[in-house]
């Protein structure tokens, strides 16, 4: 069952009960909130997740998102997240609760899913090979992934590239896409048509909004991608699309710095990230206008199965 | 001065001609950049080899002249790689 098939009220219910359970990549996780936005995030972003009864179901991450109890409640409105009732996080304004879920499932997946090399970056997939794109923040990289899923690309992730340590391969965790300040906008006038749902003003990150991940995707978080390509996007105004061949050496040491489990691995995340080093392409990515940016990508997917 | 290739396990990844080196024992990861991964392939080849040696054999590796600033670049790539522990003083 999906989650849009769940009706309002049963959302709720479930919610303010014994939490809605529900699957995101090869992770599930029940969500118990009394927040209103909560609930608006899950139904407008989460529609095509699978849902199951909290009561049958193990799940991998028991969160909530919730109003922290006493005066202060009354006085400046704010959230918890808490993983298995305990708030890793100080809490956050009330307006930022959805967001909150959003941050806070990403650490409970960066802190414990240590059967995946992770690595701070987004990750796209066309034609059977994975595109994994690390970058610093600020680069354009969560509006990139947004636009290459808007155009045809399968998204994996726009923020944790899961590799699996068994098999090398990329695990999809497809979930909304955080975009961020003038990505907002840029998004939206990308795709008139994409969802993106209500802003979160003055967050840490700045404003902040989620873009839903399109089914396809969603329907496919279970298919793993071989890595093709690592690619390091940099946004600048009025450059031209281009891609530059990059050292593969120091593409493992970005990565390793950048990973979020790298040290905790030891040897193996050695091994993993090297082997993801061997079959992979090494890009710098300069571009100024996502459409180019797109038509770029589509000729690296084209080359790549030809 | 002679250097020697360190008894711990290390794990080494090359790529062209730059490299990564990880410490299992430190859990410790390097880069080394083209010199130095030479220098280090150097060692490897023939342990023991003392710093001259060491540069003039990897002079001819590289196909480099075995210029004053060359000596001192060979001079930082092993002092860099005694650092790190890849090579160990006598």
């Amino acid at each position: 069952m999906k989650l849009l098939q769940l009706p309002p009220a049963e959302l709720r219910r479930q919610l303010a009960g014994p939490g809605v359970w529900l699957r995101t990549g090869p992770f599930s996780v029940r969500v118990r909130s009394h927040v209103p936005h909560v609930a608006e995030g899950l139904t407008q972003l989460y529609g095509q997740f699978e849902v199951r009864s909290p009561h049958e179901a193990f799940a991998d991450f028991h969160v909530s998102v919730d109003r922290p109890r006493g005066l202060r409640r009354w006085l400046r409105p704010q959230v918890n997240f808490a993983v298995d009732g305990v708030p890793p996080f100080k809490p956050l304004p009330l307006d930022q609760a959805f967001p909150m879920l959003e941050w806070g499932l990403n650490w409970c997946v960066s802190t414990r899913a240590h059967q995946y090399l992770i690595i701070h970056a987004g990750v796209v997939e066309k034609n059977g090979r994975a595109a994994i794109l690390p970058a610093p923040p600020g680069s354009g990289k969560s509006t990139l992934t947004a636009a290459l899923m808007l155009s045809g690309w399968r998204l994996l992730s726009d923020e944790l590239t899961l590799i699996d340590r068994r098999t090398g391969l990329v695990q999809p965790l497809p979930r909304p896409v955080s975009l961020k300040n003038q990505s907002i906008d840029i998004i939206r006038a990308f795709s008139p048509d994409a969802f993106v749902n209500r802003e979160s003003r003055d967050t840490v990150k700045g404003t902040v909004a989620h873009l839903r991940p399109l089914r396809d995707s969603v329907r496919r978080q279970h298919e793993p991608a071989r890595p093709g390509w690592v690619i390091f996007p940099r946004w600048q105004a009025g450059a031209a699309a281009r891609l530059t061949p990059r050292s593969k050496a120091q593409t493992f040491m970005f990565l390793a710095e950048n990973a979020f489990n790298y040290s905790h691995l030891g040897a193996d995340g050695f091994r993993v990230g090297s082997a993801l080093i061997d079959q992979t392409a090494c890009y710098d990515f300069e571009y100024g206008i996502l459409d180019e940016a797109v038509a770029q990508f589509e000729r690296l997917a084209a080359e790549g199965s030809a | 001065m002679a250097d020697s290739i360190p008894p711990r396990d290390w794990l080494l990844r090359v790529w062209d001609d730059e490299a990564v080196a990880f410490d299992v024992a430190s859990g410790d990861t390097h880069y080394l950049r083209p010199l130095t991964r030479a220098l280090f392939q150097t060692c490897q080849a023939d342990p023991g080899l003392d710093a001259a040696t060491i540069a003039a054999r990897t002079a001819t590796a590289l196909g480099v002249a075995l210029s004053a600033d060359f000596l001192n670049a060979v001079d930082d790539g092993l002092d860099s790689l005694r650092r790190i522990g890849l090579l160990q003083a006598p």
